[in-house]
């Protein structure tokens, strides 16, 4: 069959190639050592390991704060792409412009910034302690994760939504305005639901790296505060045990499945490729 | 009848482009009213002002007598089919008519009663749950039409309802809305760039050019005796030839003199230069030699009802088209004879917007 397809589209050659190499094979393997104990018989061990205290408490974290970063990420996001919407052509691009800047950066280097502000000598406590104030302990908490997060995710909630909102043709919001629509009502009952598109795929995106993040939570969170992507992360590095980590990962990935397959129940109208 | 709607020295610009050059309208009750143009003539504009979409720079908007002008659309008792119907994807067509109503916090009876009433008048009888991408573009015509005439509102604003539309469901909606004006007896406002359209449909007709209103009048007024070349273009097929008053109603057109019913107190005194608009279907054919003027058949197209013809006058100098029931050869030399009541005499241009319209070929 796939033979096949090759022989009649050639073209496709270099992705079937990328798929197998970097989808099926290393799902396989990961697989593999979820299934694998470290004598190399088989095991649900490392699945169920996702119910030991230690584990649930960090997953449970990492749910928290992946979520109160996307609703937070959600909040900024709907109304800047609505002021984006409505803001003049040449003026939207160089708005877009500057919500994207940021990414061009490399992403440690702009968490890294956010250590430098954040630490015990660093700039906002030095703006606080001149002004008075004690001095707050900043970093090393889940606020500090947390606006890590929001910092790195944030263009990637505003880009979908916007990506929607723009395309709401007007006569749309100004048919609910001639029905004699408040604005309030034009928004909840019109402008809303034709975005949740772009809605549910800026969740997708922002929820998803969040949950799994251990980058963002080492940076700002000092290794005090663990989430369930650092324990995995540590399985694989400190502990050297892969089987445990992959064990760990595949509860993981069944996990976001599910979740996702979830939010695409709120959407009907259509965009639900996300998967 | 008294006068529902007044436009009064409306002028409105986008950046640098002035779009209405001093727009002044008056609309009675229950008139059927079409403002017809081309594209970029500013009818949509003037529509989107009485609608309350945009505020004019300069003018006035009346309704029954009071100043509305800074009402926003939300409030203003009239409603729009938009051009593209603007109906909302993720609501059935039931909750897209009930909208309005929702919006006025209905009684849930009272609105399922209405969604009813005004799907029967666009007869579309039990169409309540369907979804709108399941709707044919006439079915989302009708209820456009069903979402903005449940609300009851005075006047209804109608922006090229049927562009989208194929000829033969065209007509077809012309007749309907025309009952459906009736039946409700109110206002209409239509907008349209289609001049059969505007005559059929029509009380009265306001064609409008750059940013100025042309002429208003009924279609038979406005057909019959337009004021300018452009009005004469845009309305049908015309020919429209340079001329001038050489005495009390008779002008002088190509070299030859000919008797007309207009004169000095139409406004059209001796020595005075003009236009001259000629009907196709107005140019009998007679016998060479027998007419007004001679020429030869160049071309010939069968149209259906009847047959269009290009004849070149004898000097070469005009070119007329003619619409005659009879077949005549091409290479016929013929004459041809009008009415003087089908001479109609007009002012020349005194700015671009009231010229002809040029096409490139």
């Amino acid at each position: 069959m796939k033979t096949n397809l090759i022989a009649k589209k050639p073209y496709i050659t270099p992705f079937v190639i990328w798929i197998i190499a970097g989808t099926i094979i290393p799902l396989i393997s990961i697989a593999y050592y979820g299934f694998t104990s470290k004598d190399g018989g088989f095991t649900f061990a490392n699945i169920i390991a996702m119910f030991r205290p230690d584990h649930m408490q960090a997953l449970g974290l990492s749910l928290l704060l992946a979520f109160v970063s996307t609703a937070i990420c959600l909040i900024i996001a709907f109304p800047m792409a609505m002021i984006l919407r409505e803001s003049k052509f040449g003026k939207q691009g160089f708005l877009i412009f500057i919500i994207i800047l940021p990414m061009w950066m490399n992403f440690l280097l702009r968490t890294m910034a956010w250590q430098v502000l954040l630490e015990r000598q660093g700039v906002i406590n030095a703006i606080i302690t001149a002004v008075g104030l004690p001095r707050q302990e900043l970093m090393n908490t889940p606020g500090a994760i947390v606006l890590g997060m929001v910092y790195d995710f944030l263009p990637f909630m505003i880009l979908p939504i916007y990506n929607t909102v723009s395309k709401i043709d007007n006569s749309m919001i100004e048919a609910a305005y001639d029905l004699g629509a408040s604005k309030k009502t034009a928004y909840t009952k019109v402008i809303l639901p034709l975005s949740v598109p772009g809605i549910v795929s800026g969740i997708t995106m922002v929820f998803i790296p969040a949950l799994t993040t251990f980058v963002i939570s080492n940076m700002l969170g000092g290794g005090k505060i663990n989430l369930i992507g650092n324990i995995i992360e540590q399985e694989f590095t400190i502990n050297s045990n892969w089987y445990l980590g992959s064990g760990l990962s595949l509860v993981m990935m069944v996990f976001i499945i599910i979740s996702m397959l979830l939010l695409q129940k709120f959407d009907k109208t259509g965009g639900a490729n996300l998967i | 009848m008294g006068e529902l709607i007044r436009l009064e020295g409306i002028v409105k610009s986008f950046d640098d482009n002035v779009v209405l050059n001093g727009i002044d309208l008056s609309v009675d009750e229950n008139e059927f009213v079409t403002l017809l143009g081309p594209s970029g003539c500013g009818k949509t504009t003037t529509l989107r002002i009485i609608a309350g979409f945009e505020k004019p720079d300069e003018g006035r908007v009346y309704f029954d007598g009071k100043d509305i002008t800074d009402m926003p659309a939300n409030q203003r008792p009239v409603n729009t089919v938009f051009q593209n119907y603007a109906l909302f994807p993720h609501m059935s067509v039931g909750e897209n008519i009930a909208f309005s109503l929702r919006v006025k916090n209905k009684s849930e009876k009272e609105i399922r009663d209405r969604v009813k009433k005004a799907l029967k008048l666009v007869n579309l009888k039990g169409f309540e749950n369907r979804r709108i991408d399941q709707l044919s573009g006439g079915q989302q015509q009708r209820i456009a039409m069903a979402r903005a005439i449940v609300n009851e509102p005075r006047v209804l604003l109608l922006d090229e309802p049927l562009g989208a539309l194929d000829l033969k469901l065209r007509q077809e909606m012309e007749y309907e809305l025309v009952r459906l004006k009736n039946e409700l007896g109110i206002t209409f406002i239509y907008i349209t760039h289609d001049q059969e359209e505007a005559l059929t449909m029509s009380d009265k007709v306001v064609v409008m050019n750059e940013g100025y209103i042309q002429q208003e009048g009924s279609p038979q007024e406005i057909y019959d005796e337009p004021v300018n070349a452009f009005v004469a273009d845009f309305i049908g097929d015309s020919n429209i030839l340079s001329g001038q008053m050489v005495d009390e109603r008779v002008v002088r057109i190509d070299g030859v003199d000919y008797p007309c019913i207009d004169g000095t107190e139409e406004g059209f005194p001796p020595r005075r230069r003009v236009d001259v608009v000629i009907r196709p279907e107005d140019i009998d054919i007679v016998p060479y030699g027998k007419g007004l003027w001679n020429g030869t058949i160049t071309s010939k197209l069968f149209i259906g009802v009847h047959y269009e013809m290009l004849v070149q006058s004898e000097d070469g100098k005009i070119e007329w088209l003619l619409q005659n029931y009879d077949q005549h050869d091409v290479g016929e030399k013929i004459g041809m004879y009008v009415d003087p009541e089908n001479i109609q005499i007009m002012h020349k241009p005194k700015s671009e917007a009231e010229s002809a319209i040029e096409i490139d070929l």
